[in-house]
């Protein structure tokens, strides 16, 4: 044993050259590979850590009435009680509502707002969530109490003892007594409240009614029960509970409703696939999108086939260095085993030394990675990534020296004595196999790394329909209460702002959201919930929306109280009359029939208020002036104006800090997932191609010694030293042109299925792949053409006379 | 102890047969001394690899040490040749990356002693060969005559009953020539161990107590 690593460490000695091209590629293969095991694992664990995950589902609200699709992943207030109700396979049911927060006021100080959530009182026993202090069964039985995580109890009461104490919210009367602390929701959890309020005594969670939905509702089933089975029989409940309030209020049976191609009802999602699956509207939090997950995983692994490619392709392009010790060493009566495991040492030492090194280079890299993806990732000094390490080295180790140990061990011992083995062309075809497979990885990482780019450019400059430059968006300023206006009123008087509109509602960012039942007056069977945005009279010109008829609303016009303004999906979807304008449409205000008409006064051209995933659907807006300010600017000086902003602000005496944002970085972050994979993706294709070049440049080293005497004769014959290193390239051009070839189809068939998750996206052009494939060549020829030319300008004496 | 009867060896060369070795019986009894000799390209080395169990023959029966190894297994064949011979070559085909210590340890490896024993048998040979002072160096670091002299070492390492040596001076200075072929022919005689030498000199050949000649395959002598 210790004689095969012996002999191995002097053969890495000895072929310096081979070495650290194999380390260098091993250990970056290692790492990439390492890092995103960690990230798929990450992703892969989200919610896991609690001791039930397998038996919580969540369920989702999923209806398409009038082609409009709903997806929501909060639900009606009676819906847990109705399936606890109903179906005994349902052990334990349990709500979460997401509520805004406000400052929390302690003993005569406010603290910043927290992600607060009302939840039942069962919500710790469906939930694994240590506590600390208090009891997870009992903590939120009373209304009025409050569980905080140690971070707030820490923050807000020092080392007194928590619980008992009382806290306060700003916007409210309600004194929330603290009876339980809780560790911090972990990381891979798909909420992070730092507050659960007990939804103990709150009117609208013991509300039956079906038509308002806010309650994130989680079941926990009989272990080893399959959701699916219960999923099935859901449709029963909607019929038994919703069918008559549905009656009631559309006025017609929840039969006639499905006769008319609409459905609604209900699905189940296991926990522990939300995160990845992320993709109802009004998510807690944004989740991950499982693509993502898959594709990173197929990188990882390409990475380390491209290294241990390398070397593979290396040790058999070698072999007719180390035929003469197989001949030997079989002579002296080694068997094929021996020799073997002789060489396995060898991949083994190489993969090990490979992983040391890699482990400094995961350290390195892991920071600047957890920036990219917006993870913790970290290894420390525990047991487990150790050892996931640890096998990921054995796995190169094999993986990489298997094939060549048997190609080397096989060789005839006569054969290679008296040096007539052409060891290297034996092989020949496999490694260019293999060379055409890293160039097709690269290839097709190449181009996908240049859709991606396109896309998001294409994503940057995209006409949304409306202008997001220089839009100042002020979120809190509901806290202004009726200085809002007076805040606008002095604003419009600066002459760096353009315009000024009050509205919680943002085409991109976190925004107020709302839905309405609608139909066009007289066709109620055309019912559909549409986007509503509550706005003021200079929303439309502050956000450069353009009017396609109609007119804006207006303060000339006392009657634009009921007046709407839709967009053109809407006067499409309702299939109203000539442009729409004067068309009436009647808005279902809730469960108890309260209707009311609106007269459509102007249509807008649509714009995206959505993100381009999706297409742009019905919009109304409707005049409500409140809670928010959007100011258009025109200055350079953004500073400055910002500056006598806070002034005015402060001057209001509010709570709240003076927060602003611009919208164009809003719009961005909607797409930050995109913008994060596609970094990341350019990074990993970068890493792929440099990595199948060093491999490139160990086989060109390897032809050019083993055709050493080849070129010497050419040489003498007369070849210039261009023909020869034309002659070495050409081979290596021929690989990286075939691999191309296999490239663009697969690249072609994968970034069109990505873009399909697009609703607006760019086409894919030719140049891409003619671009991809100059790259792919100039390097070739860059990493190749360093040896050819060496070869090339060698003394042919000198080659000939060593022979 | 080596017993070849009415072997071939050929190869085929498009349509036709080359005969390397025809109609070739040859006995070679323990503690003998044989000389191959011939001219070039007469089968001599190829005779000797038969012989030493690294190429079979066509046709034919050989028994070696009373047992018939003409259809033995590759892994058969490994332990023969572990165990019963050791080969000297012209080339001496040293291993580069060990140093002489390694070079002769390296057959009491595949052989499976343990450690100790290995130490004692190598510094033994080292002695007797009088190398205990190049021990760690490498064969680059060798003359062609020390090498060769690592490379008998080695063979006779295992303590095998017969020696295979392809011309084991060809590339060596007279001098170290005859040092070499002193040294088999002490071997031989004071160690009862079985020579068989390929050699093109008749002077080395008379080191040998007998001479076998080849010509085109066939056995003249």
């Amino acid at each position: 044993m210790k004689n095969y690593f012996k002999t191995a460490w002097r053969n890495l000695l000895k072929n310096k050259a081979f070495s650290i091209i194999n380390l260098l590629g091993l250990s970056t293969g290692i790492s990439v590979c390492f890092i995103i095991m960690l990230f798929v694992q990450d992703e892969l664990s989200y919610d896991g850590f609690n001791t039930k995950a397998d038996q919580i589902v969540r369920v989702l609200f999923k209806a398409s009435i009038n082609s409009g699709k709903i997806n929501e992943a909060s639900v009606m207030p009676p819906t847990a009680a109705a399936i606890k109700n109903d179906y005994p396979e349902v052990t334990a049911v349990t709500r979460l509502r997401n509520t805004g927060g406000s400052k929390i006021l302690y003993n005569g100080k406010k603290y910043n707002k927290e992600l607060f959530a009302f939840v039942d009182p069962n919500f710790f026993q469906v939930f694994t969530v240590p506590f600390l202090k208090g009891d997870a069964a009992s903590a939120l039985l009373e209304p009025n109490t409050i569980v905080i995580t140690q971070m707030l109890a820490h923050k807000y009461f020092g080392d007194e003892e928590p619980i008992g104490k009382t806290i306060q919210f700003s916007n409210g009367n309600t004194l929330y007594k603290v009876t339980g602390v809780i560790e911090a929701i972990p990381s891979n959890a798909h909420f992070h409240f730092n507050m659960f309020g007990s939804m103990t005594g709150d009117s609208e969670a013991a509300s039956d009614s079906w038509m308002t939905s806010n309650f994130f509702t989680y079941l926990v089933l009989q272990d080893g029960y399959d959701y699916k089975n219960l999923e099935a029989k859901l449709p029963a409940m909607v019929e038994k509970y919703m069918g008559p309030q549905i009656a009631r209020s559309m006025g017609m049976s929840l039969t006639q409703f499905r006769t008319k191609g609409n459905s609604l009802g209900f699905a189940l999602q296991p926990l522990k696939d939300i995160h990845l699956h992320a993709d109802s509207t009004a998510e807690l939090e944004p989740g991950s999108d499982i693509k993502y997950v898959y594709i990173f995983s197929a990188i990882a692994i390409f990475m380390l086939l491209i290294a241990c490619i390398n070397f593979i392709n290396l040790s058999t392009a070698g072999a007719s260095k180390r035929a003469k010790e197989v001949g030997v060493r079989k002579v002296m009566g080694s068997g094929q085993f021996e020799l073997i495991k002789q060489f396995l040492a060898e991949s083994f030492l190489l993969s090990f030394i490979a992983l040391l090194f890699s482990y400094v280079m995961i350290q390195l890299a892991l920071p600047v990675f957890n920036d990219l993806s917006g993870k913790n990732l970290h290894i420390g000094y525990s047991f487990q990534p150790m050892l996931q390490l640890l096998i990921l080295g054995i796995t190169v180790g094999l993986l990489a020296g298997i094939y060549p140990a048997f190609f080397l061990s096989s060789f005839n011992p006569i054969a290679t004595l008296k040096g007539r083995l052409s060891a290297s062309t034996k092989s020949l075809g496999l490694r260019s196999g293999l060379v055409v497979f890293q160039f097709f990885i690269s290839i097709s990482l190449i181009v996908g790394t240049i859709i991606v780019y396109q896309q998001m450019n294409y994503i940057q400059s995209k006409k949304l329909g409306y202008s997001k430059e220089q839009l100042l968006v002020l979120p809190n300023s509901w806290a202004l209460g009726k200085n809002e206006t007076v805040f606008k009123e002095n604003l419009l008087k600066d002459s760096r702002v353009v315009n000024v509109t009050i509205s919680a509602y943002k085409p991109a960012g976190p925004s107020n959201n709302n839905n309405s039942l609608v139909y066009p007056e007289g066709k109620e069977n055309q019912i559909m919930k549409i986007v509503r945005y509550d706005v003021d009279e200079q929303y439309i010109p502050t956000l450069g929306i353009t009017m396609a008829a109609g007119r804006n609303f207006s303060t000339d016009f006392s009657t634009d109280s009921s007046a709407v303004i839709i967009n053109e999906a809407a006067a499409k979807a309702f299939e109203l009359k000539g442009d729409g304008v004067g068309e009436k449409i009647v808005w279902m205000k809730d469960n108890d029939a309260n209707k009311a008409t609106y007269t459509v006064i102007g249509v807008v051209k649509d714009f995206h208020f959505r993100s381009l995933h999706e297409t742009i659907t019905p919009l109304l807006m409707t005049l409500n002036p409140q809670w928010g300010l959007m100011v258009k600017v025109k200055t350079a000086d953004i500073a400055g104006l910002l500056v006598s902003m806070k002034q005015q602000w402060i001057n209001y005496n509010t709570d709240e800090p003076f927060e602003y944002a611009f919208m164009d970085e809003l719009y961005n972050k909607t797409y930050v997932a995109e913008q994060k994979s596609g970094r990341i993706l350019s990074i990993f294709a970068v890493l792929t191609v440099f990595v199948a070049c060093l491999g490139l440049f160990g086989l060109a080293t390897y032809t050019a010694e083993q055709r050493t005497k080849e070129i010497g004769i050419r040489k003498v014959l007369g070849a210039t030293v261009t023909q020869v290193s034309n002659m070495l390239s050409r081979e290596f051009l021929k690989l990286v042109l075939i691999a191309c070839i296999i490239a663009f189809p697969v690249a072609w068939w994968a970034m069109h299925t990505w873009l399909q998750s697009f609703a607006y996206r760019i086409s894919i052009s030719w140049w891409v792949f003619v671009l991809a494939a100059f790259a792919a060549i100039v390097l070739t020829l860059f990493t190749v053409s360093y040896q050819a030319i060496k070869a090339a300008l060698m003394n042919p004496m000198k080659s000939l006379k060593s022979e | 102890m080596i017993q070849l009867k009415k072997s071939y060896k050929y190869y085929n060369t498009g349509s036709r047969k080359a005969y390397v070795l025809s109609d070739i019986s040859l006995d070679i009894a323990a503690g003998e001394f044989v000389s191959i000799m011939g001219p070039s390209g007469s089968g001599k080395s190829t005779l000797l690899h038969i012989l030493g169990l690294l190429e079979e023959p066509n046709d034919g029966e050989y028994l070696f040490l009373g047992e018939n190894v003409s259809h033995l297994t590759e892994k058969k064949r490994t332990e023969l040749r572990r165990n019963q011979i050791g080969f000297v070559f012209q080339a001496y085909h040293l291993i580069d990356e060990l140093t002489v210590y390694e070079n002769i340890e390296t057959p009491l490896l595949y052989k499976g002693l343990n450690s100790s024993e290995r130490k004692s048998r190598v510094a033994e040979l080292l002695d007797k060969f009088n190398i205990v002072g190049r021990k760690d160096l490498f064969p680059s670091q060798l003359s062609g005559g020390q090498q060769q002299l690592v490379g008998i070492a080695r063979a006779i390492a295992g303590n095998p009953k017969v020696i295979f040596a392809d011309e084991p001076t060809g590339n060596l200075h007279s001098e170290q020539a005859t040092e070499i072929m002193e040294l088999f022919k002490k071997l031989n005689e004071q160690e009862k161990v079985t020579i068989v030498q390929v050699t093109h000199s008749e002077h080395n050949a008379t080191y040998g107590n007998r001479i076998i000649r080849l010509k085109d395959g066939l056995v003249v002598q």
